[in-house]
């Protein structure tokens, strides 16, 4: 049999030579073969030659890309972009949120213009690449996610699908590109990495992990991309980007029937809570005891079950929604984003308002078309269930609706703020929508109020 | 399978060693539980996804048992059908063009001169349809619309709850980095269930009969406990169940921490495989041969045992079942594989050539039938005795030549 290397699940694997061969240092003999992780694919290229054995290992293709984007890239993006290319198109660029990685990347695929592989941690930064890579490129593009599969020569995955999508299709790819690269180190994360043998490999990100970060069960990026091959200072770019909005609040009152449901649900899960001293006991980790405790003790059953129901109760009451509506007659020349805790409220209100909405049910293409649309102005409101949260960009709009809901929600109003761009002269406005003597309000109350927010209480 | 969160509250660690609780079969409790569970979902047939699953809360309520109550109901959505409504048009254009006229309300006034009803009449107009139509198909692709076509395999309570607590046992692993089993028989089978599920393995002899094999993945060895091919261990375990006597050992690092802990199970477990078992013959011509085997030699005058695929053959990362062994009831160490090539796909009789040169086997006998595009110089260099037939193997011969190759092989027998 001659002597050959091929890639099988994320490995490559000698075949047609004995264990007592003189093979290079990473291969190991395991069942039966020689075998290595497939990122050490460039190490052994010249052994194969010099042996002649047969190199079955690349699938990836060569592209004939030209990018569809008049814009000039910065001065730090080519120089970051030409150190790449000088360390043998390997390692990381670490620069600036907002200073315009993506578009180094872009370039980085351009220049080696083979099959390419982008590995992002959020299935929103995945829509965003695939929209991007879609309009600059004016190509099919691939996504690997849990909800869909589509593998073609430039495709873009999460982290976490990543290692089974590179078991099966890790040697169609000569250029890996990875985006937040300073989540890499993690142990399924980085193992993932090892699973191609694409020679070519470009990190980005804004924050490189320290030393710390990167050393016991984590992986080191000097091993799996390379070297830093090119620093931005922070500094240098501060204060270009900060978008000018406010935050204004408007309080709501329960109905009755709301009221009087609430008060009971509150009442059932208040008391178990505190009977039980969860918090007290468990500190932050007292509603996984409470979920815990569910299944064996009745009255846990139904604290948790009255937690789920008041924060429905908050997020779909009668005055929020008279609210919303107020408000998108009010502003009826604006464009207008909604956020929503639930699917359901989400497809709620865009059969209601016949306005589209996006939630994790919306595929690529769908959502790509909704964000065009929206951006062009043929779609003036635009609905959201948790997706657009997660720092990628948003298309530009005037006014922000919070439905409110759990309390995991406030941590993004500060993000979104970042979203509302000022435009002309004209200030963009993030309404808050909170519940009156509810769990939502005493969070909000609880929490450091930052300067420029505008309480209305009506 | 189970989601892990159904898996997970039920999972017992104690030392070393991690269970899962099963529920009690006959339990009469579990088994009124999982016949109403059975009832509601089937009355369910031709309604959506949605309206299932509100039923289905409003079922559970407060139940402390409503881990076990959605585990249930995991299995049977697993084994049913749901599917999109038949549509004249696609839903994403009906939604584009109603979402082009958006927002609008349920009044019209001077800002919004369109009113939804409005919207929806000229839409249905357009398109030709009924408004309701245009409601319908405003979100019909989305999973909640999909209606409940196909309500799956006629389950009875114990049998639903019998899967139930299989379904348990297989989710164990999800955190197994790597899967032990000792078997005695089924190879083909098990083998056939390995490759599917993409798992690699090392198999040793027992010296008490049948195999040890090791499964884990391909990058396993390099990165120490990965989990990842727990999913494909857990989808793989059923296969196990299908053979008469086993055990199994995995290491598993449950979610709650603690390290790698011990999960056993063996054939005394009582875990009915849901995986089909391959009909007894994969051929004609394998049927054929037992047939006559046993019809003319049979038990009465046998010096030799025809035994249907008992044996295996390790090579390197893969392994041949061969179809038949002799064996010499004389001396029981004294056994003749055999192997059918019958009627196949040249590409297959390729692969099988390459697959007995690499077996560089003596004790293995092939019967190859001579109207295929094989020759014998196909078969030059192989290890193997090789016998041509026309139509169907002689079994005179065959036995002649399994005479031969065990005397030349083991020397003659001890009468």
């Amino acid at each position: 049999m001659k002597a050959s290397l091929f890639f099988l699940g994320g490995t490559l694997v000698l075949q047609g030579i004995p264990d007592n061969f003189k093979v290079p240092a990473p291969f190991q003999f395991v069942h039966q073969r020689w075998r290595c992780e497939a990122y050490h694919y460039p190490l052994v290229l010249s052994w194969l030659q010099e042996e002649k054995i047969r190199n079955q290992v690349p699938r990836w293709q060569r592209l004939k890309l030209s990018l569809h984007n008049p814009r000039e890239p910065h001065d730090y993006q080519l120089a970051a972009l030409d150190a790449w290319l000088a360390a043998d198109k390997r390692g990381s660029v670490v620069i600036p949120t907002g200073a315009g990685k993506t578009f180094i990347a872009l370039h980085a695929i351009k220049q080696v213009n083979a099959s390419t592989l982008v590995l992002v941690p959020t299935v929103s930064l995945l829509y965003q690449w695939y929209v991007v890579l879609t309009n600059m490129f004016q190509t099919e593009i691939g996504v690997y996610y849990h909800a869909e599969k589509h593998v073609l020569p430039i495709t873009v995955t999460t982290y976490h699908s990543a290692g089974d999508m590179l078991a099966e299709h890790g040697n169609e790819f000569r250029l890996l590109i990875c985006d937040e690269v300073h989540h890499l180190p993690a142990k399924t994360w980085g193992e993932a990495a090892l699973m191609t043998p694409a020679p070519y490999r470009l990190g980005l990100t804004a924050t490189y992990p320290e030393d710390t970060e990167q050393s016991g069960e984590r992986w080191r990026l000097d091993d799996l991309l390379g070297p830093i091959v090119y620093t931005k200072r922070i500094d240098s770019l501060l204060g270009k980007q900060l978008a000018d909005y406010r935050t204004q609040r408007i309080r709501v009152n329960l109905n009755d029937k709301e009221r009087t449901e609430y008060d009971a649900t509150y009442a059932i899960y208040s008391s178990y809570i505190r009977e039980q001293r969860l918090r007290g006991r468990h500190g932050p980790h007292w509603l996984q005891e409470l979920f815990r405790l569910s299944a064996y003790d009745p009255q846990a059953r139904q604290a948790l079950l009255a937690r789920q129901r008041i924060w429905e109760i908050i997020e779909g009451c009668q005055e929020k929604l008279v609210m919303l509506e107020q408000l998108l007659r009010e502003y009826a020349q604006e464009r207008i984003l909604i956020f929503t805790e639930s699917n359901t409220l989400a497809y709620n209100l865009s059969r209601k308002y016949l306005i589209p909405a996006i939630t994790h049910e919306t595929g690529v293409a769908e959502r790509k078309h909704i964000l065009e649309a929206f951006q062009q102005g043929h779609y003036r409101a635009l609905i959201t269930a948790k997706v657009l949260n997660e720092g990628i960009d948003v298309p530009e709009a005037k006014i922000a609706i919070v439905l409110g809901g759990s309390s995991s929600k406030r941590e993004y109003i500060q993000r979104l703020g970042r979203i509302l761009r000022k435009q002309e002269l004209k200030q963009a406005v993030l309404f808050e929508l909170l519940a009156r003597k509810t769990i939502e309000e005493s969070k909000v109350q609880r929490r450091h109020v930052p300067k420029g927010i505008v309480d209305v209480n009506e | 399978m189970l989601t892990s969160d159904l898996i997970r509250p039920q999972l017992r660690l104690q030392g070393k060693n991690i269970s899962i609780a099963m529920v009690n079969q006959q339990d009469p409790e579990r088994q009124k539980t999982a016949s109403e569970v059975i009832d509601l979902f089937r009355s369910h047939l031709g309604r959506s996804q949605e309206v299932w699953e509100q039923s289905l809360n409003a079922y559970i309520g407060a139940r402390i048992d409503y881990i076990f109550v959605r585990g249930l109901a995991k299995v049977l959505v697993d084994n049913a059908n749901f599917t999109p409504v038949q549509a004249t048009y696609a839903p994403t254009v009906v939604r584009e063009t109603m979402f082009a006229y958006g927002p609008v309300f349920p009044d019209s006034d001077m800002l919004h001169p369109v009113s939804r009803d409005s919207v929806l009449e000229s839409v249905a107009q357009n398109l030709q349809l009924a408004r309701e139509d245009v409601e319908t198909l405003l979100f019909a692709d989305r999973h909640a619309s999909y209606l409940l076509t196909e309500t799956g395999p006629s389950w009875t309570p114990t049998m639903l709850l019998a899967r139930y607590n299989l379904e348990l046992a297989r989710g164990v692993l999800y955190w197994a980095s790597h899967l032990t089993i000792e078997i005695a028989d089924n190879y083909k089978d098990i083998w056939k269930f390995i490759k599917l599920f993409k798992l690699m393995f090392i198999a040793q002899p027992l010296s008490s009969g049948g195999y040890r094999i090791e499964l884990d993945g391909p990058i396993s060895p390099f990165v120490g406990a990965t989990l990842r091919y727990g999913r494909q261990m857990a989808a793989f375990l059923p296969a196990l169940f299908l053979c008469e006597h086993w055990s199994m050992h995995a290491e598993v690092y449950p979610p709650q921490g603690r390290g790698a802990m011990n999960y056993q199970m063996d054939h005394t477990s009582n875990l009915q495989s849901h995986f089909k078992r391959s009909g007894e013959f994969d051929s004609r011509l394998e049927a054929d041969f037992a047939a006559e085997f046993a019809a003319k030699i049979g038990e009465r005058r046998g010096k030799w045992r025809l035994l249907r695929e008992s044996d295996l053959l390790v090579l390197g990362d893969t392994v041949m079942v061969p179809d038949f062994v002799m064996v010499d009831n004389r001396d029981e160490r004294r056994r003749i594989l055999v192997e059918l090539v019958g009627f196949w796909h040249p590409d297959y009789l390729r692969r099988k050539i390459e697959k007995v040169r690499a077996a560089n086997c003596s004790h293995l006998l092939l019967l190859v039938y001579k109207g295929l595009n094989v020759t014998e110089e196909d078969f030059q260099g192989v290890a193997s005795e090789v016998l041509f037939f026309p139509n169907k193997p002689v079994l005179k011969d065959v036995m002649a030549t399994v005479e031969e190759m065990a005397l030349r092989i083991y020397g003659p027998a001890s009468t």
